[in-house]
């Protein structure tokens, strides 16, 4: 822990965490707990198919079946126009999204959602989804990115051309859009090399794999009115986009957070909450709605599978002189990938004077990409931290001593225009140097590998409350969902600034009625920004309490001054009055002005990126390929930790994540674009028996533009863990991996076929 | 006259907005300011950088918003949104 953080009381402990009673009781209600009287199941028919035009839906007899309450299509829904709304990354297109919850002309992935029902039961549901026809124009499809790029690959729109580039394409594809970022000149950059890698990879589309799958419940009134609970990241988001999809106002539904068990960006957006939002004002009854594993597999958003090549040049004594790298993303079945992420993100960690990124992103049929961890990061990390590894080899440079060479600074210019604003990256590497483990001898077929990640992390727009109850605890609600310790953390920071103890502070994830506008849940977000909208909503009830303190003693606010729970005479002339503690002020509330509270809102900027630098150790099997992670340590630069426990498990998760994006995850499709493991027997996330413990060291350099220093900590551990091991497995058996995953049996082909290093 | 400072663009979007022109000068102490100035140049440009942009102010990301200050001779970078997992 820094020297700065020693002088806070409450910010950098570790006490209970406030959500822990009720979920470890089964107390806790998460998205498919909630009940309500008189409710009905929701049940979706989905397409069998990968790609195929409907030619005709009849729900005549589903309809007709006893105990069925509604059944909607497309049809129960507007349909907007063609227009891409806000900006290029996260542009939305509601004809796309509307598609994408209800299919219309055609379905573009096994899957898509065509129809969905109301029953009494699920029993009854599924007979009604049973009896609905559909007639399908079965068409070819395609799933591989580098597939769906070619002139003559089966087009899902086949009115869409790339956008990007000049002059516009006169044939469609399924490229969507072209991006491209650049600084310097690169022949020259290159020219001044004296050694190049280049080198291309490919990576898997690979699940958050979250626990807890999508459910929500929806109940309308015959005034219009509804509500909504649901498992989502960001229930101001589930409200807007259901409002748009339903073309209902959004202040005409409340939507309330449960509890959420995962998300990792997977919840940012909405799938079933409009389809049981329509159902339920079809039928005046509440209607519930949870989705089975195998529908989250085939049904929501996985991140981009993606192929890159990347080319690096350095000089003999390790100073990069050019990059160049060219991604090539899956969107799914709409456009959107995380592709100008990659392109951003891909040297971000470097000075590179020369530096070019493109990126293109592609639709495929599948289900439509969305938001996973650092999105598009991890992905170019792969690439390019596996050349760069390549590059020390060939300077004869330690991994971390080669990357601290070329490290970025406050002030380096990145490719993507600014220059970085915050210094964190450098105390990463030097905090693996300095690790007792990193010197330590590795054995036979074992291998060490270093890789480090970048991500921007996020502010923009939240809303706290804070109230003073007539003992002095303190409520807090805001309007982030707390799917990382949000709760602690808001709580912590409120006991911080009042100078109170922590559990005299509650937290409350407030519904969408009863706190201000609060973005997602999402981006590394919420600590820093929706600890910034608390920091003020506090502030705002401690200058109101000076107030009060300075009425009883008929002093003015200036000779007033808070601190450790209590209003203080600013100075001996003021008078001799003993300290008024906030619960004494709060006891007099009636006689000094009502109810103590305030409401704190933000659009927080100057949000502090992220750096994560890693090594682990693995041990390959010869004769399986099995990689071991044997030890896995990662250094990330977290500003300041308000609750280090919460932290750490926030970089153990990542690296778990990214430890199965490198070894096992995976879709596999059959030949007619089905998925043949939609489930988490055949989708092997790793398990606590797979893995080692994961050592998260805390680096702290503290952001000056939060109160407390926070910098965002969520996301960018999950970027350096795939060439990590694959830079280990380098290392250990002589064969470099250059698409993952790297499971037994590519590994032990890519061991058999090459016999000799491939880095050449 | 008010204080300058330097307005950039990507190339692509400079590319798509503003002729290829990727560095500005504009006099400004908020970042509604520099949105009014690129405005005027390129009319319709302002409601692009409000919905399309995030904004590095001297190396500080921001969103996009009319309320931020902007300090003499700064330099106020427009690239694209992002979005977190």
């Amino acid at each position: 822990m820094s020297a700065e953080a020693k002088e806070f009381k409450w910010v950098g402990t570790r006490p209970v965490r406030p959500d822990g009673v009720p979920k470890v009781t089964g107390r806790a209600q998460y998205g498919a707990d909630y009940r309500l009287p008189g409710e009905l199941i929701g049940k979706v028919l989905r397409s069998p198919h990968a790609h195929a035009r409907i030619r005709g839906i009849d729900t005549s007899k589903a309809e007709a079946l006893p105990g069925v309450r509604a059944v909607v299509t497309s049809a129960d829904f507007p349909d907007h126009p063609f227009a891409y709304i806000g900006p290029e990354r996260v542009a939305q297109n509601f004809w796309h999204i509307t598609r994408n919850i209800m299919a219309r002309e055609k379905v573009l992935y096994e899957g898509h959602a065509v129809a969905a029902v109301a029953a009494p039961s699920a029993a009854v549901a599924e007979e009604a989804l049973s009896l609905i026809e559909v007639d399908y124009e079965v068409l070819p499809h395609v799933i591989d990115v580098d597939e769906a790029m070619k002139p003559d690959a089966p087009l899902l729109f086949e009115d869409m051309t790339t956008r990007g580039v000049e002059p516009a394409p006169d044939k469609p594809s399924n490229i969507s859009k072209r991006v491209e970022f650049g600084i310097g000149d690169l022949e020259a950059g290159f020219a001044a090399a004296d050694h190049i890698v280049e080198k291309s990879f490919r990576t898997a589309p690979v699940h958050q794999g979250y626990i807890e799958t999508h459910a929500c419940m929806a109940r309308f009134d015959a005034d219009g009115q509804g509500e909504i609970w649901s498992s989502s990241q960001g229930h101001f988001v589930v409200r807007a986009m259901t409002a748009k999809l339903l073309g209902i106002s959004p202040g005409d539904i409340r939507a309330t957070a449960l509890e959420i068990g995962g998300g990792f960006g997977g919840k940012t957006i909405v799938y079933l909450d409009p389809l049981a939002a329509a159902l339920s004002r079809k039928c005046s009854q509440p209607v519930r709605m949870q989705m089975t594993r195998e529908e989250v597999f085939k049904a929501t958003g996985p991140t981009s599978g993606a192929s890159m090549s990347v080319k690096i040049g350095c000089t003999d004594d390790g100073k990069i002189t050019a990059a160049d790298a060219t991604f090539n993303f899956q969107a799914g079945a709409f456009p959107g990938s995380p592709v100008v992420n990659a392109c951003m993100c891909a040297f971000a960690p470097y000075d590179i004077e020369n530096a070019r990124t493109v990126g293109y992103d592609v639709v495929c049929n599948r289900p439509k990409a969305a938001a996973y961890r650092a999105p598009g990061s991890p992905i170019s990390a792969f690439g390019v931290e596996s050349v760069l590894d390549m590059l020390a080899k060939k300077t004869g440079m330690d991994p971390v001593e080669f990357r601290l060479k070329n490290a970025a600074r406050q002030g380096t210019q990145m490719v993507y225009g600014p220059k970085l604003s915050h210094d964190g990256y450098v105390e990463t590497l030097e905090a693996l140097m300095a690790h007792p483990d990193y010197k330590k001898p590795i054995g036979p077929n074992q291998g060490r590998g270093v890789a480090s990640g970048f991500w921007f992390n996020g502010g923009g727009e939240s809303s706290a409350t804070v109230h003073v109850n007539d003992d002095g605890t303190v409520i807090v609600g805001s309007g982030s969902v707390d799917v990382g310790g949000s709760r602690a953390s808001m709580a912590l920071m409120a006991a911080e600034t009042f100078g109170v103890d922590y559990d005299k502070v509650r937290c409350v994830v407030s519904d969408t009625a009863s706190v201000g506008y609060t973005h997602v849940t999402g981006g590394s977000r919420v600590t820093f920004a929706t600890g910034i909208a608390v920091h003020q909503a506090c502030n705002k009830v401690i200058d109101d309490l000076r107030q009060r303190a300075a009425m009883i003693w008929d002093v003015d606010v200036d000779a007033v001054e808070w601190r450790d729970g209590a209003a203080h005479p600013a100075g001996a002339n003021v008078g001799d009055f003993e300290p008024l503690t906030i619960g004494e002020l709060a006891a007099k509330r009636a006689l000094t002005g009502g109810p103590i509270g305030a409401a704190g809102t933000t659009n927080a900027g100057a949000q502090a990126p992220g750096f994560s630098s890693q090594f682990c150790d693995i041990e390959v099997d010869p004769e399986t390929g099995h990689v071991q992670v044997l030890r896995f340590i990662a250094a990330q630069d977290v500003g300041r930790a308000i609750h280090p426990s919460y932290v750490e498990g926030q970089i153990q998760g990542g690296v778990v994540q990214g430890i199965g994006w490198a070894l096992n995850e995976e879709y596999i499709y059959d030949d007619k674009g089905r998925l043949e493991n939609a489930g988490f027997l055949d989708y092997r996330v790793p398990v606590a028996s797979d893995l080692p413990m994961i050592d998260a060291v805390l680096v702290e350099v503290p952001n000056p533009s939060h109160p407390y220093g926070v910098k965002g900590v969520g996301e960018v551990n999950i970027c350096p863990p795939m060439a990590a091991i694959a830079n280990a497995i380098d290392q250990a058996v002589d064969t470099r991996m250059y698409e993952l995953p790297m499971s037994p049996p590519r590994l032990l082909a890519a061991m058999d076929a090459n016999g000799a290093d491939g880095d050449d | 006259m008010g204080p300058t400072v330097q307005v950039r663009f990507t190339e692509g979007f400079a590319r798509a907005f503003t002729g290829g022109v990727r560095e500005f000068e504009v006099e400004a102490r908020l970042l509604r300011d520099v949105i009014r100035a690129m405005n005027e140049r390129f009319p319709g440009l302002g409601e692009r950088l409000v919905e399309e942009t995030t904004v590095a102010i001297d190396g500080m990301m921001h969103e996009t918003a009319y309320f931020q200050p902007v300090p003499p001779g700064g330099e106020v970078f427009f690239i694209p949104k992002l979005e977190g997992g």
